[in-house]
């Protein structure tokens, strides 16, 4: 409380009469209303007071009050504090000022919002599309409440994005958007000089699947996490955990301490497998075919025992608001116990064959270097910040689930390239397998699965909630609405934040390294992708594929077509 | 050093031996409680529409064919196996099987429908009509995503508020030159 | 009789050359703990490839000619050499010279084609790959330049069997260390698939290629693979002997078999080297090929 009390002092004393509104909902939570004035100044002094940016939220109150809404939030990871700076603009006049100038990784949000509801910001240094399609019609705000989720405006053909200008003396390499070491469409042209890499420019969000907006206009609160999940194919359940905490503290909703273990046994399994995946597709990333399908062999086990804990080997299909769908039962319980014991075995020998091998050494290390001072100001989260000095992980900071009450160390190491990455997450297997252990031993006998849920969530309350994802901490941002589904869903995964500092990060190094560079931050597209409107493709030969495939997949129950 | 690693890995990689399976050509059941392919039971099928209303996908179809008709229609085409449907069902007549080898080229194959008989209210002499008081039918409506049940298509549209002509008033709509800003 | 030995020569790599690579692919998928494809598998993929439309993606001749030209070079090399310890017609007439030359042809092929499809990526595999043509094409010419010397005469037969002829020395054992180290680069594997790195760039040179164009480049590999494969068995392994044209023809591709083994073995537990890194161990290897050959000749 006392670290609320500060923060909310320190803004009042310095733009007091900008200050519309302070509100605690609980003792880790501060959201500040003030005028858009002082936005850029508020957040400037926030992360003087020793705040991380996490992400920004746009809103269309168009229909309430004629304004839309910017939210920037923050996070005080020493003080277990989250903070949120609510601000608003005229719908008539939606001008903020631009904070990227002094938080960097505040640009995407930025330019997302420029895309999808409008808004111009002052002073951003690239005011690029970011989310939308090329050939996406002007002015037309996707995430503006009176664009129908399903709007397929017509493709426009000979669109393309224009890219950064490449420095003098290089040449452009066209990593994308299908490239074998991207798994999925992302476009990267990476500017070479000979085989150093010296700039890069990113074009993403191809695979937009306007999920947010779907969730804010179709279907409803219980059915959102089955969406939320999909967002990931690897920590779905940490954006479904996520999400329905976030609910259940705007609602003032408490779930019963055993479906928080349920949840927390969930997470740490899917951080299980998503942290030995990540070792087998380095191994690949750097040629080592042999690492990749051992550490996959490994994972298979934590796969089966999903598949007969939740059902499914990836979508658990286990999180609902409030509370978990199902029971670990003795004999799961009992599976995992023997599970664990034997995956610290092949595990500790993966580690010692993995980090032992001055092969995997030479391409690791000293490759993708970021400094500590670089990384605390891109905020850059999960194993990729922790891996250059910095113990941020969400569990510590701010708990959520069952992790008060489990010790767990948080591995840190200073190296600042990839090999730390690589040595962080292979020690947090063996954390995630103390946790489990603890998870199991601690968890109450009783208590419901689900808690009773009122028919009607309370609207326009605000919840914030945050997950350690295996790759970083996934943030999400609820607005409950009337309708049985939130007004405003706001999803922000690791990637999102991490991705912003990779041309950073491949400054100056090999382009043989790009892959590993890239793939150090465990990049997962599809979750920073989640974003925007039902896609619009561009370019004929596409545009006849689809058809085609519509045609096909569309066809008629039997046979008449 | 560097050869001794390498021994040493070779050792460990012959450890665990072969352990992919020869799949299509052995089976592998799945587990228990795995949630697979849906399955009606049409004898406990009340038809009150639930499962049509909580399918994230709205890949559960509920159609009056008549006064007494009632079809539900299930295209796994689009099933995401999340199992809500067996969770929510009053009757428990959908099961979750462990069928998960779904691939196929007749999208009838993975299609489950029922023609449920639907009898007529003591009181009123109907079913359950169509006005939109009706619970049930307004579950029902929000929760089809298919306009056309034969063609099982989903035609987009626009909604009321938002007219296709306003995309003619923008700069891009015919063929944007511009781009990235 | 020697007339003979040159279709043998010809058929017995064109028909085995892919099944020491499917032998190479199970190798790699046991180390892995994966059942892996058959061991055939690469008789299928070359049917395949080979019986797919031809597309010229870049539109030039260059294009065109430059698989069949790797895949003529290749057998031309493999129609030389004296299989099975004996010189046969065709071997008698050239010198090692020639053999360095048409293997050459064969890597000049590859840089040919990849130039030619204009591509990015192909221009990367192509710069990279000149890189390894000019760094470890030495350590092969060391190896029979190595047996001239002790040999004294630079025909192909004194050249590969020297060692046959004359035992061990020194400078042999240096070699076969040189030779063995190269020998992941020469057959493009693990740490030095550089030029291919699918990961990176794609297969390089080939990225353009399909079909059966592209069906003739693996072709190529495949066989250029079973050359550098046999060529360490009959310089360094010249106990696998019989006497017997066709006892010596099967002893050698017994040897052949147990260096792809290797070949596998080390190619599926080291990952792939940047090209500054691996420039580095090729100067080495340039180095010590150099200095078995000075040593050669001070007759140690």
């Amino acid at each position: 409380m006392d670290a609320i009390a500060r923060i909310a002092n320190e803004l009042r004393a310095r733009f007091g009469p900008d200050i519309q509104g302070v509100e605690s909902p609980s003792p880790t939570r501060l959201f500040v209303d003030i005028d858009r004035r002082a936005l850029r100044g508020a957040a400037q002094a926030l992360v003087d007071l020793g705040a991380r940016y996490m992400v920004g939220i746009g809103t269309d109150e168009i229909a309430r009050r004629g304004r839309l809404g910017l939210i920037h939030t923050f996070a005080f990871d020493a003080d277990h504090v989250g903070v949120a700076l609510r601000s608003s603009a005229p719908a008539g006049d939606p001008v903020f000022e631009s904070i990227t100038p002094a938080i960097p990784s505040a640009g995407w949000t930025e330019r997302e919002y420029r895309d999808l509801l409008g808004m111009t910001f002052t002073g951003h240094p690239k005011p690029k599309r970011l989310i939308l399609a090329d050939d996406w019609p002007d002015g037309v705000h996707p995430l503006r409440k009176d664009v129908p989720y399903n709007l397929v405006p017509p493709a426009a053909e000979d669109v393309a994005y224009r890219l950064d200008e490449a420095p003098p003396g290089t040449t452009t390499v066209p990593i994308g958007p299908f490239h074998v070491s991207l798994h999925e469409p992302e476009h990267f042209a990476v500017f070479v000089d000979g085989e150093t890499i010296k700039g890069c420019d990113y074009r993403g969000f191809m695979t937009h699947r306007g999920i947010e907006k779907l969730c804010q206009t179709q279907v409803s609160y219980n059915e959102v996490p089955f969406v939320a999940e999909r967002i990931c194919g690897i920590c779905g359940s940490v954006h479904a955990v996520c999400y329905a905490q976030a609910v259940e503290a705007a609602a003032g909703l408490r779930i019963s301490r055993r479906s928080e273990y349920i949840r927390t046994v969930l997470l740490e399994i899917e951080r299980l497998h998503s942290h030995l995946l990540w070792l087998g597709i380095a191994g690949h990333l750097i040629g080592f075919d042999t690492v990749f399908m051992q550490a996959w062999r490994v994972r298979e086990k934590v796969m089966w025992l999903a598949e007969r804990f939740t059902g499914n080997r990836k979508t658990y299909g286990m999180v609902l608001i409030g509370g978990v769908r199902r029971d670990i039962t003795p004999e799961i319980r009992a599976d995992l116990e023997a599970l664990l014991t034997t995956l610290e075995k092949e595990v500790l020998v993966l580690k010692n064959a993995v980090i032992g091998d001055t092969a995997i050494h030479r391409r690791t290390k000293g490759v993708g270097f970021l400094s500590k001072e670089e990384t605390v100001r891109w905020s850059l989260i999960g194993p990729v910040a922790r891996a250059r000095g910095l113990g941020l992980d969400v569990r510590k900071d701010h708990p959520y689930a069952a992790y008060d009450d489990l010790a767990f160390d948080v591995p840190v190491v200073d190296s600042g390239d990839v090999w730390g990455t690589l040595v962080v997450r292979v020690l947090e297997i063996f954390e995630s397998i103390a946790i489990l252990r603890q998870a199991l031993a601690k968890m109450p006998a009783d208590g419901p699965l689900l808690i009773e849920v009122p028919e009607a969530l309370p609207a326009l309350r605000h919840g914030l909630s945050m997950v350690e994802a295996p790759r970083g901490e996934s943030v999400h941002y609820v607005i409950t609405g009337e309708e049985n589904r939130p007004e405003r869903w706001r999803v922000r995964a690791p990637t999102y934040a991490n991705l912003q500092a990779v041309p950073a990060m491949l400054l100056d190094n090999q382009f043989a390294d790009f892959p590993i560079i890239l793939g150090q931050i465990d990049p997962c597209f599809s979750c920073t992708d989640r974003v925007a409107v039902i896609d619009a493709r561009s370019g004929r030969r596409r545009v006849l594929d689809r058809a085609a495939l519509e045609g096909l997949s569309r066809r008629p129950a039997g046979g008449r077509s | 050093m560097w050869l001794i690693s390498k021994i040493k890995q070779l050792l460990l990689v012959s450890k665990p031996g072969v352990v992919t399976l020869k799949y299509p050509f052995e089976p592998r059941p799945a587990p228990e409680g795995f949630r697979g392919a849906p399955h009606w039971d049409h004898t406990k099928c009340v038809g009150c529409a639930g499962c049509a209303e909580h399918c994230p996908a709205r890949t559960i179809m509920v159609r009056d064919l008549c006064q007494e008709i009632r079809v539900l229609l299930y295209d796994g085409a689009r099933c995401t196996y999340c199992g809500r449907c067996a969770d929510v069902c009053p009757e428990k007549a959908i099961a979750m099987t462990p069928r998960f080898e779904q691939a196929t080229e007749d999208r009838n194959d993975i299609t489950e429908t029922l023609e449920l008989f639907m009898l007529t209210c003591q009181r009123c002499g109907r079913c359950y009509d169509m006005e939109t008081t009706n619970a049930v039918d307004r579950l029902g409506l929000t929760g089809y995503r298919y306009d056309s049940l034969e063609a099982r298509t989903v035609i987009r549209r626009a909604t009321d508020t938002f007219q296709p002509g306003e995309l003619r008033t923008t700069e891009r709509y015919e063929r944007p030159t511009e781009t990235g800003d | 009789m020697s007339v003979v030995a040159v279709f043998v020569n010809v058929l017995l790599f064109l028909l085995l050359a892919p099944l020491f690579e499917g032998v190479m692919r199970k190798i790699t998928a046991r180390v892995q703990s994966r059942q892996g494809p058959p061991v055939v598998q690469p008789y299928y993929d070359l049917l395949k490839l080979l019986g797919k439309e031809r597309i010229n993606s870049a539109g030039t001749w260059a294009f065109r000619l430059a698989p069949p030209a790797a895949f003529a070079s290749i057998l031309a090399v493999v129609a030389l050499v004296p299989f099975g310890s004996k010189l046969n017609a065709l071997g008698g007439r050239v010198d090692a010279v020639t053999v360095i030359y048409l293997l050459t042809l064969g890597g000049v092929s590859v840089l040919l084609g990849a130039l030619a499809s204009r591509n990015t990526f192909a221009a990367i595999g192509a710069s990279r790959e000149m890189v390894t043509m000019v760094m470890v094409e030495p350590v092969l010419a060391m190896t029979l330049i190595l047996g001239a010397v002790r040999g004294g005469s630079l025909g192909l037969g004194a050249a590969v069997f020297s060692t046959a002829a004359r035992g061990y020395s020194v400078a042999t054992a240096v070699m076969l260390v040189a030779y063995l180290l190269a020998l992941q680069a020469f057959v493009a594997k693990q740490p030095f698939d550089i030029a291919e790195a699918e990961i990176e760039i794609l297969e390089g040179p080939f990225i353009e290629y399909s079909g059966p164009d592209y069906g003739l480049f693996r072709y190529y590999l495949m066989m250029k693979q079973m050359f550098y494969a046999w060529l360490f068995v009959a310089v360094f392994l010249p106990f696998l002997r019989t006497g017997a044209y066709a006892g010596d023809v099967l002893a050698q591709l017994a040897g052949t078999f147990i260096v792809f083994v290797l070949i596998a073995v080390v190619g599926s537990t080291n990952p792939r080297l940047r090209i500054d890194q691996a420039v580095k161990i090729y100067a080495v290897l340039v180095l010590v090929a150099l200095g078995a050959v000075g040593l050669a000749v001070a007759g140690i």
